[in-house]
């Protein structure tokens, strides 16, 4: 029938992780923890020693797995430690998994680094220019 | 006269309503997508900070935690890498309203909830999608067999199927059992506070996607006027 909406769902999606040890360890308590039969997980906890490659692998599989309804990252990680999903993170339009940027511990929130607020200002900025070109 | 005097004002009201309304029709509605976008932005901001206040109070109960058990009781080390489900999940509900132009997703939170086959039943409800920024639209239809056996230990609220709170005890001390049988009332209390954070999240996960679907409004609305 035109105009009626179509809805998809999914029941039972995950919270996915990346981010320091005590968040994760938090939400574990919390019970998002999930451990798939091929022994994989839905956290990195991203600590001094990992590498940049790890947590781009684990943006990558959270961001593309169809279970995970929401990607916690903390903003520290996307900003500062692996900055190369800086780019991937900024760009990111699927409306699930949804990515949202936390505060870690030592790092608190910094609206001027947050995806959301940048694609804001992005437009704003855009549309100021072309107001002044007119 | 004196109707006269009286019916000028009122005339006047009228052509000025009526000004409104022919050739304000379009500023209206950019108005309103404007209100809208700016309400949903201050919204995310909001829960921002409320998520940040909660995760510091969790941080500071784990690390209480961490010094009355010991550094080496609480880490990473410790967690478990068995197969295991999470206890609590996520329901995802998207829409393809071709009203609207942007895909609307809802997210709720289903804590502690069993969502094996078996031990839940509810129903599935359509529509409502736009302006849902907290509660539970959305519940599931599940087998009629199971149904029965669902309703003495599972209910729902406000659609969110929710275990008992015997069954939530029960899956909060297997969280917790991960540290230890004996735990501190810190650990207990940093759980209570991250599973409030989850709360925030899912409401800002939700904020998050009407502010992208009310930027990309607005983007077109600026578009088609340039």
């Amino acid at each position: 029938m035109a105009g009626r909406a179509q809805i998809r769902t999914n029941s039972s999606a995950l919270i996915a992780m990346i981010a320091d040890e005590d968040t994760v360890t938090g939400f574990l308590l919390a019970g998002v923890g999930n451990v798939d039969l091929r022994r994989k997980t839905n956290y990195l906890i991203v600590a001094s020693k990992t590498t940049v490659k790890a947590i781009e692998d684990a943006f990558r599989e959270f961001t593309t797995k169809e279970d995970i309804a929401i990607v916690l990252i903390s903003q520290y990680v996307s900003f500062h430690v692996a900055n190369t999903i800086r780019f991937l993170v900024d760009s990111y339009n699927k409306p699930v998994p949804a990515i949202l940027e936390i505060p870690s511990k030592d790092h608190p929130y910094d609206p001027t680094h947050d995806s959301v607020l940048s694609r804001v200002r992005y437009l704003f900025s855009s549309e100021s220019a072309a107001s002044g070109r007119r | 006269m004196e109707n006269c005097e009286q019916s000028s004002p009122r005339a006047r009201e009228e052509e000025e309503d009526e000004a409104k309304r022919g050739g304000g029709e379009g500023g209206g509605e950019e108005d309103e997508k404007i209100i809208q976008f700016l309400d949903s932005m201050d919204s995310y901001l909001t829960l921002m900070d409320s998520l940040s206040s909660t995760l510091r109070q969790g941080w500071l109960e784990l690390a209480s935690a961490r010094h009355s058990m010991g550094s080496s009781r609480i880490s990473s080390a410790l967690l478990s890498h068995k197969v295991q489900s999470a206890a609590t999940t996520m329901q995802v509900a998207e829409s393809n309203d071709k009203s609207v132009t942007e895909l609307q997703t809802h997210f709720t939170l289903s804590k502690w909830a069993y969502l094996r086959e078996g031990k839940y039943s509810g129903e599935a409800e359509a529509g409502g999608f736009q302006n849902k920024s907290s509660g539970s639209q959305l519940r599931h239809r599940g087998p009629n067999n199971f149904a029965e056996g669902c309703k003495e230990s599972y209910s729902t609220i406000n659609g969110s199927p929710i275990a008992s709170d015997g069954n939530i005890q029960r899956e909060r001390s297997k969280s917790l059992s991960v540290f230890g049988t004996l735990v501190p009332p810190k650990l207990r209390a940093a759980q209570v506070s991250f599973e409030t954070a989850l709360d925030s999240i899912v409401e800002l996960a939700n904020m998050r996607s009407m502010v992208l679907s009310s930027l990309s409004q607005l983007q077109q609305e600026m578009e088609s006027s340039s």
